[in-house]
């Protein structure tokens, strides 16, 4: 066995088994920090072995086994650990790594307790991503903190602070009992959503990882839908998500510049992805009690049809309205009532809302106003609108394409 | 798992909400004790009442009012044993004064983590009807040197044996880092969550005394004579009606 197939084997295991592994040793040890730091140690060791002795047949059973001699041997050096290596120990036993029968999963309970503990409410919202990231997709400290703009040792501080509390606050490592299910779930799903946007809108901070967020928030909820098969709003959040990142490719053209969904090359979208997520909404039965994610997830597959239906767009963003308090939807509402015909009704809620004044200093408020009074023909208030739009445009390529379009109506 | 609740008020409430409370808060205690849950707790007086002491270089230094100051303040604790901080959110989230104000749900400390450490007793039987005072170890979030903290545990050791011995003492008890507070808020049905004390200041409370002294005084000087008076600052209040 080469080092080259042990790294590549390797690298897959990470991807795949991180999560678990550092789950199950959670639950053993109680112990977060050790359990990073075994997991850490049994992939170390497992670069070493899988060269030479080749790949185990069952990598991630093989890394739980290591990870967890590694737990026991920490633990009989202190003092008060020894009683709990010796269970460990024992429970061990039972789970040699090259064990030819296939146990039950029960192993994936232990995700799941990983999921609804790192995105407990009782902390704070940046605790719970920060956590997630860390503990159930493996990334480091350093990569979480330039994700996030943030200075490495504050991040550091960050998770040491959120882990002390789960300990110290007494957050059960659990899944949550049914009364409390359906509410931490949804909590959870805002977390990978969350985690999703910051890597989708990618205004700012490390392109490369920012991405990489994308692939692990629908990592994590490809997890957490296996996990919560009868869950259909993770279902329909990995749908959203894939559906908005199938277009990454066409999102951005050669020169670097923000292209809008209808100049987009369609050649260039991942039908893939497409495809996985109409299936994914397929499955979800009519839209009698849509949940949130289901309804942003039928509106993201009616922009990915040949046509556009905008009524139906429409339809869908005023039931969404109904469902969040949301100005950002609303304004959204308002583009659809403008592009299934009626341009005059569209502009009207728009201003509607810029009265109220909720969206103040939020640049796309002015750039959709820009937008309809541009297709309305309105072009001198279409040129004011846009200027309010640059001056409030938070990232470059956005100014660019503001620009591009205000130079574009005095040709017009 | 024992907490401590910390029931807040956050300034401004109407008379109607005043009242909602009054009447909805008896039941609730009703209610949690039968659960066995709800372990021990009372209202204290205003916040008007309150004497903050701190003793520098041998003098007691008294000022009126609480530790912290700001609009909100603490004006009762109860004692919970759950099963984990979900049970504690619950209990918390079902008290009326979380439907207007808000709760601080602190974990006790683990005296584990400090061998040596006075470690109290049981709650006595008596302790909800006999206890006037509560001293609240006030820190300001400045860690202390290993030496500073020894000496104050070997201090407060004695302390708590001397008060006790004195037949003063009715229970108290240290707790855990106000990072690993949980503020509860109920509004509209729905249960808000803040990761962190009742109110955003630098200074918070590390622990409890409760006291059957005779006057107010008295607690004063049982307060000024605990070593956190010298490097912290410990505020005295009574409880309502005591």
């Amino acid at each position: 066995m080469s080092t080259a197939n042990a790294e590549a084997a390797l690298q897959t295991a990470f991807r795949e088994e991180w999560g678990r592994v550092v789950a199950t040793l959670i639950r053993r040890t109680g112990d977060w920090d050790l359990a990073e730091e075994c997991a850490q140690e049994a992939f170390t060791q497992a670069l070493t072995s899988w060269s030479r002795d080749g790949v185990p047949r069952r990598p991630g059973a093989w890394l739980t086994t290591v990870a967890g001699n590694r737990a026991i041997d920490r633990l009989r050096r202190q003092a008060r650990g020894a009683e709990l290596a010796e269970g460990l120990a024992r429970e061990q036993l039972g789970n040699p790594p090259e064990d030819e029968e296939d146990e039950p999963e029960v192993i994936e309970d232990d995700r799941l307790r990983l999921m609804f503990t790192c995105c407990h409410p009782a902390l704070a919202l940046e605790a719970r991503v920060a956590l997630t990231l860390r503990t159930l997709a493996g990334l480091t400290t350093a990569e979480i903190a330039r994700a996030f703009l943030v200075a490495e040792p504050t991040m550091a501080k960050r998770l040491v602070r959120a882990k002390a509390k789960i300990a110290g606050a007494g957050i059960p490592y659990r899944v949550p009992p049914p009364e409390l299910l359906p509410e931490r779930t949804s909590g959870v799903l805002a977390v990978i959503y969350l985690l999703f946007n910051e890597g989708y809108s990618a205004s700012s901070g490390d392109q490369l990882i920012r991405a990489g967020l994308c692939d692990e928030a629908i990592r994590l909820a490809g997890v957490l839908r296996a996990l919560l098969p009868d869950e259909s709003e993770a279902d329909a959040l990995l749908a959203l998500m894939l559906l908005q990142h199938s277009r990454r490719d066409a999102r951005v053209d050669a020169a670097g510049e923000l292209v809008t969904l209808e100049d987009q090359d369609r050649g260039r979208w991942h039908h893939d992805e497409i495809a996985e997520a109409e299936a994914l909404l397929a499955g979800g039965g009519p839209l009698t009690t849509p949940g949130t994610y289901r309804l942003q997830a039928e509106i993201a597959r009616c922009h990915v049809q040949p046509q556009t239906d905008w009524g139906r767009v429409r339809d869908l963003y005023e039931l969404l309205a109904q469902a969040v308090h949301s100005p950002v939807i609303r304004l959204n509402h308002a583009v659809a009532v403008a592009m299934a015909g009626d341009l005059d009704a569209g502009l009207a809620l728009v201003g509607e809302l810029a009265q109220r004044g909720e969206l103040s200093g939020y640049h796309l408020l002015a750039a959709t106003r820009a937008d309809l009074l541009r297709r309305r023909g309105d072009t001198a208030a279409a040129a004011a609108e846009y200027a309010r739009a640059l001056a409030l445009a938070p990232s470059e390529p956005e100014r660019r394409f503001l620009r591009r379009r205000l130079d574009g109506l005095v040709l017009e | 798992v024992n907490y401590l609740l910390l029931i807040c008020s956050d300034g401004d409430s109407t008379e109607e909400q005043e009242a909602m409370m009054r009447e909805n808060t008896p039941s609730w205690v009703e209610e949690m004790e039968g659960r066995g849950v709800r372990l021990l707790g009372r209202q204290l007086d205003g916040p008007e009442t309150a004497k903050t002491v701190r003793v520098r270089d041998g003098e007691m230094l008294i000022s009126d009012g609480p530790f912290a100051e700001t609009k909100e303040c603490i004006a009762g604790l109860d004692v919970l044993e759950c099963e984990n901080l979900d049970e504690a959110i619950e209990v918390a989230s079902k008290h009326p004064v979380s439907w207007v104000h808000s709760i601080e749900v602190r974990p006790f400390f683990d005296y584990d983590e400090r061998p040596g450490a006075f470690a109290p007793e049981t709650i006595p039987a008596d302790a909800e009807t006999s206890m006037r005072y509560m001293l609240m170890m006030c820190l300001d979030g400045i860690a202390e040197s290993t030496e500073v903290e020894d000496e104050v545990v070997r201090d407060a050791n004695a302390w708590h044996e001397r008060v006790a011995a004195g037949g003063e003492y009715v229970y108290g008890h240290a707790l855990q880092h106000a990072d690993t507070a949980t503020t509860v808020r109920v509004r509209d049905g729905q249960i808000l969550l803040t990761d962190g004390p009742f109110a955003d200041t630098k200074e918070f409370l590390g622990g409890f005394a409760l006291l059957r002294c005779e006057s107010r005084q008295r607690a004063v000087e049982l307060a000024a004579e605990h070593p956190l008076a010298r490097f912290h600052m410990v505020e005295v209040r009574p409880f309502w009606g005591a």
